[in-house]
């Protein structure tokens, strides 16, 4: 018996293990797909869908973003709003490489009310998600609500940031009309439209009651590509809607977006020939190594990724105008950017990066900076001078905007230290300790913090700094009142703009704005960081859009992967 | 059934049923060696996740605030720390933790998207075991041929050079040595790819059943996706086994040199036994036994080195899930896969003590 026994145990193993494999066949957990959809009816899109006897057409992306959700009623991050944009459309879209609002499921811009609270637009026919189901007004009115009803609790919260605040109900008179009701008038109303919040998630993936934030695939939209698979911290791969009848209409078979951990894995592999674009996020340091490299083009997108320095009202020394000020005229941003980043960053003289609506170089006229003398006499108007420092503790992440934060915060002290009546101490805190003491607004007088729009506005670059305490500016308190009259102008100013609708003077209001908060300086500008995409030759555009170079990414950072062809 | 569970079994019973066997025919001694040592291993577990878990939270660092940034206002905040559990009395959330281990559940991650943690697990396990177990196989054939043929030609320059090459091998720093691979057999020469675990094509074409896709492709037939997965193994796999494999040239080589000089070698050099079979057919054998030792103790490091392996190769195993867990400050994640880690470690040392025991008959419990 004791002879049978390792026999009989090696046979159950082998038993077990035949039951758990064919348990298993039909169960893939990892890696979630099903077979592409076909359109039972004639499909009405001419995408193109040629398999060659090479295979299909297929581009891949890398990137060392990651998947955090992918319901349009809870993302809140760049890749995940490029994922659902592709698969998604809005009523209101961007054109590819422009800051130019185009219509997308609407039939034409909105009507709206002379009071600016009631948006009205009317969805253009034949619109139908990737499996065949089609979009009615009432479906979508009910999708949009998920954000006003289980939006707010849902993890990553973007419905309290794009949809609560501003939109009061959402309904659906008939099956082509949607009415937008909103809590207060603002003009910014068409640029939250265009974000992926507002684009329909499909009813049996995203049910009303329930935010999903890792479906199934395949996960269907009404834009011109599906989810026909993802793997967690792998791969994603996209592919055409048969049904899909706007403008952007896929010119590949098949996208896969390809995740990595490491940048510096991600230049060597487009190098390599394994990924055939690169995007997002290389670093200023790779993308010079990448220049050299003669197979690959760099396009460099004017982002509006900006660091900026927080100069606390209400903590000493920042609480002195004058320290403020000389603070501005000292820092050299040019030294910052070329020392340090090798002219792979821009100096910004505004809160507002170029590009935006109304933005201006406002610190660079206001104190010429770097201007040491300049930053004397503010000084010695408050009676610092060499002989008296002003103290100043400067805080900082050193991980959180790259390894290269340390070295322009070393460069920030030299600068000001160099004016000799400016004493810094630097100091490095965690993160989340770091940013919880800064934007609480209680803790630090001075320190450096990164910041990157909701949505393509203007005032997504100024009130977030300004109104309710300001991220710890200290310009208004906790219930938005603004600690002087100058305050109460900058605050005037952004509620005028906020509901200005004709874009010249909203310009004018937004210049005016900027030079009253640089002359309270709330914040210091000092650089915006370019994203740059990367990609061999045999890469192009499928048409004739804006921006080629950076294959039509525009400032606003949306990629469109139905511009994209390869001839490989 | 998820991989994880799949490839718990796989593992599991083989080596269930090895247990109940040694346990049937080992000696009493060594059952109850077995039953002591399996004993102990719970408590230590038990130690190294309460450790975990009261580390993770007197290190500054909050997952909210750390998801959040600036953007995240207060109100968000104090809701998503509810939400989490975070602002619980540390005990009621020590009770909480024990309580999802028991279940071996471990609760859901608290950041990037809130996933359930064995979810997760169960798509990075499969990954870390497809890159370690190989990585071990080079570093032991490495290490057993190069210490064995150091010993046999102590003091020449065969031993010079294979000593020399453990000591620098073992001191390279493993991101730097992953880096030079990728450079020159990757970008430079283009032999190999340099990232991720299949060729982003080919893997739309593989079925995951366990998620280790050299199995998955030999399963399913798919021998394009076998072949890209090999292939997409080399350089990781090089990476981690030629910086393993430096030890045990070194200490194959001390131990089949000692064993030379025993007086049964000399028995057999007296017989006329040629001087091949003698090293590697008698010295080897016994010197091993310390090799089998040093497995156990070289799992926890080999989980370390997998750790930054996976980075710098992309690769989606526990390693790199570590990382990007501790930078988030995501205490449930990080104490789940070191839990993990310690348990695979302590069933690592279990079994091979077991083995030990029955590849030297001169041990006794």
């Amino acid at each position: 018996m004791r002879r049978r026994l390792p026999i009989l145990a090696v046979l159950l193993a082998l038993v077990l293990i035949a039951a758990a494999c064919a348990e298993t066949t039909e169960d893939t957990t990892t890696t979630t797909t099903t077979e592409a959809p076909t359109a039972t009816t004639e499909a009405p899109s001419d995408t193109t869908t040629t398999t060659e006897a090479a295979g299909p057409k297929t581009i891949i992306i890398g990137t060392t973003d990651t998947i955090a959700s992918l319901d349009p009623g809870d993302a809140y991050a760049v890749h995940d709003w490029e994922l659902i944009k592709n698969t998604g459309e809005g009523l209101l879209g961007w054109e590819p490489g422009e800051l130019t609002l185009r219509t997308g499921l609407a039939a034409a811009l909105p009507d709206i009310s002379d009071d600016g609270l009631t948006y009205t637009f009317t969805l253009r026919e034949g619109i139908q998600f990737a499996d065949g189901l089609e979009l009615t007004a009432p479906m979508y009115a009910e999708q949009l609500n998920r954000l006003l009803t289980i939006g707010p609790d849902c993890p990553n919260g973007v419905a309290n940031a794009l949809a609560s605040p501003f939109f009061e109900s959402i309904t659906a008179p008939d099956d082509a009309t949607l009415v937008f009701q909103l809590s207060r008038p603002v003009a910014f109303v068409p640029q939250l439209l265009a974000t992926a919040t507002f684009m329909p998630a499909h009813p049996d993936i995203f049910p009303a009651d329930e935010c999903v934030l890792f479906p199934e695939a395949p996960i269907y939209g009404v834009g011109p590509w599906y989810i026909s698979e993802y793997t967690q911290a792998e791969q994603t791969v996209l592919e055409p809607n048969p049904y899909y009848t706007g403008d952007l209409k896929a010119n590949v078979d098949r996208i896969i977006i390809r995740y990595f951990s490491d940048p510096q894995t991600m230049a060597l592999a487009v190098q390599n020939g394994e990924i055939d674009v690169a995007w997002r996020l290389l670093g200023p340091e790779l993308v010079s190594e990448l220049e050299d490299v003669s197979e690959l083009s760099v396009g460099t997108i004017d982002g509006g990724s900006i660091r900026y320095l927080i100069l606390n009202w209400a903590i000493a020394p920042m609480d002195d105008l004058n320290v403020r000020k000389a603070v501005a005229a000292a820092i050299d941003r040019d030294e910052l950017a070329d020392v340090v980043y090798g002219g792979q960053v821009n100096p910004l003289y505004s809160q507002v990066p170029p590009g935006f609506l109304g933005a201006s170089e406002i610190y660079d006229d206001l104190y010429a900076s770097p201007d040491v003398d300049a930053a004397l006499g503010y000084l010695a108007e408050s009676g610092y001078s060499a002989d008296n420092p002003v103290e100043l503790e400067l805080w900082y992440p050193p991980e959180h905007y790259g390894a290269a934060t340390a070295d322009w915060m070393a460069l920030i002290e030299q600068q000001l230290e160099a004016t000799g009546a400016i004493d810094v101490t630097l100091t490095a805190q965690e993160w989340s300790t770091y940013v919880t003491a800064l934007t609480s607004g209680e803790a630090y007088a001075a320190g450096v913090l990164g910041w990157f729009f909701d949505f393509p506005d203007t005032s997504n670059y100024l009130e977030p700094f300004v109104l309710n305490g300001g991220l710890g500016t200290e310009v208004t308190d906790a219930d938005n009142v603004p600690v002087n009259d100058q305050a109460q102008e900058l605050l005037d100013l952004l509620d005028a703009a906020s509901v200005e609708t004709d874009l010249d003077a909203r310009a004018g209001l937004y210049e005016e704005a900027q030079r009253v908060y640089a002359e309270l300086v709330t914040t210091l500008p000092l650089f915006f960081e370019a994203e740059h995409v990367v990609y061999p030759a045999y890469v192009s555009m499928a048409g004739d859009y804006a921006s080629p170079e950076t294959l039509a990414i525009g400032p606003n950072l949306e990629f469109y992967y139905s511009v994209l062809d390869i001839d490989k | 059934m998820s991989p994880l569970s799949l490839i718990f079994l796989i593992i599991g019973i083989p080596a269930l049923a090895g247990l109940i066997y040694i346990f049937v025919r080992g000696s009493t001694g060594l059952r109850r060696y077995i039953v002591t040592r399996i004993a102990l291993t719970l408590p230590m577990i038990l130690i190294l996740a309460t450790l975990v878990f009261f580390v993770m939270r007197i290190i500054p660092g909050d997952p909210v605030r750390s998801a959040l940034g600036p953007k995240g206002s207060p109100e968000t905040v104090a809701r998503l720390r509810d939400q989490l559990g975070l602002d619980d009395p540390l005990l009621v959330q020590y009770g909480r933790f024990l309580g999802d281990m028991a279940r071996l559940d471990f609760g859901r991650a608290l950041t990037g998207g809130r996933r359930p943690i064995v979810d997760e697990m169960s798509e990075r396990f499969p990954a870390t075991l497809e890159l370690v177990i190989p990585a071990t196989a080079l570093a032991l054939i490495i290490g057993v041929v190069g210490g064995a043929l150091a010993a046999a030609h102590r003091k020449r320059p065969t031993d010079y050079a294979l000593r020399l090459y453990s000591v620098v091998i073992y001191s390279i720093p493993i991101f730097w040595l992953g880096l030079m691979l990728q450079l020159l057999l990757g970008v430079r020469l283009g032999w190999f790819p340099i990232a991720g675990r299949i060729d982003a094509v080919v893997g739309t074409t593989l079925d995951r059943t366990t998620n280790i896709l050299v199995i998955d492709s030999a399963i399913s037939g798919n021998w394009t996706a076998l072949g890209s997965a090999l292939w997409h193994l080399v350089l990781p796999v090089l990476t981690l086994g030629l910086i393993l494999s430096g030890v045990f040239v070194r200490l194959t080589r001390i131990n089949v040199i000692e064993t030379l000089q025993m007086d049964y070698i000399a028995a057999a050099r007296a017989r006329g036994i040629r001087e091949r079979v003698v090293v590697y057919g008698h010295a080897l054998k016994n010197a091993m036994i310390p090799v089998i030792t040093l497995i156990g103790l070289q799992v926890a490091i080999l989980l370390a080195g997998a750790v930054l392996t996976e980075t710098v190769f992309s690769w989606p195993g526990m390693g790199q899930y570590l990382v990007q867990r501790i930078s988030a400050r995501d205490y449930t994640a990080v104490q789940s896969v070191i839990t993990m880690f310690a348990m695979f470690v302590a069933l690592i040392s279990l079994a091979v003590d077991i083995i030990y025991s029955l590849v030297d008959p001169r041990v006794r419990y």
